[in-house]
């Protein structure tokens, strides 16, 4: 018999409603809430352990959070780890997704998860993770708690899983292929389609093309002598203790830092790189390379433009998805609107 | 223009006294198809060896299959080739079916050769693994490009061409079990029920991406190179017209047997007069150049606008450069009004996180997966080799590197190595999904 150890919220798991969101990670031995449903729907796996968090504590102490949780499970015999459903919860999902993704990378035990597409979590975590495509709200519990036995127990028993489609998780970007069931050839799939097409009928494109997301180019700053320009960058420049906790690939944090009192350069010691992408030894050396203060400095002093921003905003651009990507340039613009800046010029590396 | 083939099935191959056919049982006189071999001086070592469907046999370096065929209403195969030029497609042919003529190198393969396995997880991955098959196993004297990756392989291909015809000629007279008949007239003399329906067009891209001569596929013996889009029957392609090129990763290509048999233009032959009015094909080539590339796919498109097509099936040899050429083909189709399908493979890296194609493009919104050349092969040892195994690992092969091929005689490989295996010409029952 396989072993599987279910993480849960404070309200799943008969602590408390948002009252009790800051209750601080334990694990319990035996069922908790929706432990007893997930235990009975799975055949050959059974459920020793839940663990509760509140969705706030996780939310403003994620380390902290992770870190006694990974103590929890330290001395545990386990084949499979599951979290959620998290329905449309946000910050539950949030949770579920960096606890699973925590536990997969510390213990190399699968992990699985359930969420509504709606909730944020999928976005962030499902490149790295099993989440299975969960309903709207705990309405919906019965159905999900079954997807995920399912789905976790062929990955308990190291079964071959199959295509997101067929198997009902959000699809994890890589593209393999698979033989069909039925074996239809090609020859008949494409004739199939062109009919279709033809006769203005739906059809499925075994290979989807996403959307170009294009941006207009902006028209060109009339009076640039009288323009405040700022600087953002994904190419990691950060003070040197990091202190938004950007992570070093796969960003979904950003952080914005006043440089009003460097007036030539950004200082070699005090601002370092944290991007896992390339070779920090040279912007480290010095950060004007990535962020070129000290140039901008001088196009300042020479009136080329009228100020440069106080702040400069800054990211990893390695790793991270185009959805975490366009969710933070939405949250930096809205800064730059506020701080009345007509213009960016944006760095990559 | 119509065409007849004429079928023998083939269900088993024997050596013996003289060549021949009878109920089912294709009888070799080695020695006499061994001399059509030994034609060209630059073939210094030759042996048939026969691997039937199920047996635990692995074939590599395959080089070519052909499907055994002769003409017997006058006219030769494979004319441009290894005949002299005249029309293909029309009149009747005789075949050996449920067997490949199956080109392979004695000791030398490289970055075009493939691998088919004869039973096992990599059967799956070539559609020859279903056929008997003959295999002509060959060394020559080409010492020019013994230790190129690239190889044009021009004396055992062309051998197996001369090979297929002869073993053919023994059932020239014979009355076949059964009769394919492909008759599609010109198209200004269709009935208006026919002329109703949507015209369409069989757009084939074939691979001519080699700058240099004797590498690329065969129009009537042209290299595919050097030519222009141009307006073909599909019983051209299906008789003989177009011979397979040697280059390009095994997987992508069409071996002459896949042009032989193109199940997409049989299936559209069906189709004809019932849901489409099928034009023809469009016969076109993948290129280097931005602008032969372009060239090509506005002449694609302007070929199917003229005849009037209303949709086309765009079929890419091959994958990585020529994607561009494949995408920008249907994008030209569409802007011309004309609705197009694409059928081609992808390239979505040992994670299969990388774009599956090089070009993409939103217009290109109906496309057929063959497969992911990718994708890692880890496929068991087989009880008995048919060339050499150590090819795989020391030629170049596309998708072999130095440790593919272990010990035991195991082999780990990227789908690119196995022999047409994603059969773009539609014989493919794979797809790729999202995982």
């Amino acid at each position: 018999m396989k072993k599987g150890i279910l993480y849960i919220n404070q309200f799943f798991g008969q602590i408390g409603g948002e009252e009790q969101a800051d209750f601080e990670p334990v694990i319990r031995e035996g069922l908790v809430g929706p432990a007893t449903a997930l235990d009975e729907a799975l055949d050959d796996v059974t459920i020793t352990h839940t663990i509760i968090c509140g969705d706030n504590y996780m939310g403003s102490h994620t380390e902290e959070a992770l870190r006694r949780i990974s103590g929890f499970l330290q001395d545990k015999d386990f084949d499979i780890f599951f979290a959620g459903p998290a329905f449309r919860a946000g910050r539950y999902g949030i949770a579920c997704g960096n606890v699973c993704q925590m536990v997969q990378e510390q213990f190399k035990v699968p992990v699985v998860t359930s969420m509504n597409d709606e909730n944020p979590g999928v976005e962030m975590f499902r490149q790295k993770i099993y989440i299975l495509k969960g309903g709207k709200s705990a309405a919906d519990m019965r159905k999900d708690i079954k997807a995920m036995a399912q789905l976790g127990q062929k990955l308990a028993k190291g079964e071959p899983i199959g295509a997101a489609q067929d198997e009902g998780y959000f699809g994890r970007g890589e593209r393999h292929q698979t033989v069909m069931d039925p074996p239809i050839p090609a020859a008949d799939r494409v004739v199939d389609m062109l009919l279709k097409k033809l006769n203005n009928q739906p059809f499925q494109s075994e290979l989807p093309i996403p959307k170009p997301d294009r941006v207009p180019i902006a028209p060109a700053v009339k009076d640039l002598s009288k323009a405040t320009i700022a600087f953002v960058t994904s190419g990691g420049i950060v003070p040197k203790d990091n202190p938004d906790r950007i992570q070093s690939a796969s960003a979904t944090k950003w952080g914005r830092y006043n440089i009003s009192q460097y007036k030539d350069r950004l200082p070699a010691g005090e601002y370092k790189t944290i991007h896992a992408g390339y070779d920090p030894a040279a912007a480290n050396e010095d950060p004007n390379r990535i962020f070129p203060l000290d140039a901008l400095r001088a196009y300042e002093r020479e009136g080329k433009f009228g100020k440069l921003h106080d702040y400069y905003y800054a990211t990893v651009g390695t790793g991270t998805t185009q959805g975490e990507a366009a969710r933070m340039g939405r949250e930096i613009a809205q800064h730059l609107h506020e701080g009345n800046v007509d213009a960016v010029i944006l760095v990559s590396t | 223009m119509r065409l007849e083939i004429g079928n023998f099935p083939v269900k088993d191959i024997r050596f013996g006294d003289q060549t021949s056919y009878h109920q089912g049982i294709l009888t070799i006189n080695k020695e006499e198809a061994l001399a059509v071999v030994y034609e060209d001086d630059h073939i210094i070592d030759a042996d048939l060896v026969i691997a039937r469907p199920g047996e635990s046999v692995r074939i590599t370096p395959v080089k070519e299959a052909i499907e055994p065929r002769c003409k017997v209403s006058g006219g030769v195969m494979f004319p441009g080739m290894t005949n002299d030029l005249v029309r293909a497609g029309q009149g009747r042919t005789h075949a050996l079916k449920g067997m490949s003529l199956t080109v392979v190198g004695k000791h030398w393969g490289g970055f075009q050769d493939g691998v088919i396995d004869m039973s096992g997880p990599g059967a799956v991955h070539s559609y020859y693994s279903q056929l008997i098959n003959l295999c002509l196993v060959g060394d020559t004297d080409e010492e020019f490009e013994r230790h190129e990756q690239q190889k044009k392989n021009r004396a055992l291909r062309w051998a197996g061409h001369r090979l297929a015809e002869y073993l053919a000629k023994c059932v020239e007279h014979l009355t076949p079990e059964e009769i394919e008949v492909y008759d599609l007239p010109p198209i200004t003399q269709r009935s208006p029920e026919v002329m109703a329906l949507p015209g369409v067009v069989y757009v084939m891209q074939l691979d001519s991406q080699m700058e240099e001569m004797g590498y690329n596929a065969l129009v009537y013996g042209w290299d595919s190179n050097r030519m222009l889009p141009t307006f073909m029957h599909p019983n051209e392609v299906l008789d003989g017209a177009i011979v397979s090129g040697s280059f390009m990763p095994s997987s992508s290509k069409f071996s002459t047997y896949d042009h032989q048999n193109n199940p997409t233009i049989k299936r559209l032959y069906q189709e004809h007069g019932k849901t489409i009015n099928f034009l023809g094909v469009i016969m076109s080539n993948l290129n280097v150049r931005l602008e032969e590339k372009t060239r090509s796919a506005l002449f694609v498109a302007q070929i199917a606008s003229t005849l009037g097509a209303q949709g086309a099936i765009v079929a890419e040899e091959g994958y990585g450069n020529p994607d561009a050429d494949f995408i920008q083909c249907i994008v030209e189709l569409e802007k011309a009004g004309v609705k197009t399908v694409g059928i081609t493979n992808e390239c979505t890296g040992r994670d299969g996180r990388s774009q599956p194609l090089v070009a993409l493009d939103p217009r290109a919104d109906a496309i057929v997966s063959t497969g992911n050349v990718s994708e890692l092969l880890d496929l068991p040892p087989m009880d008995k080799v048919i060339g050499e195994l150590e090819s795989i690992a020391r030629d170049g092969n596309s998708g072999g590197w130095a440790e593919s091929v272990r010990p035991d005689g195991s082999i780990i490989i990227e789908d690119n190595a196995m022999f047409c295996g994603d059969m773009i010409c539609g014989f493919s029952t794979k797809t790729v999904k999202e995982y």
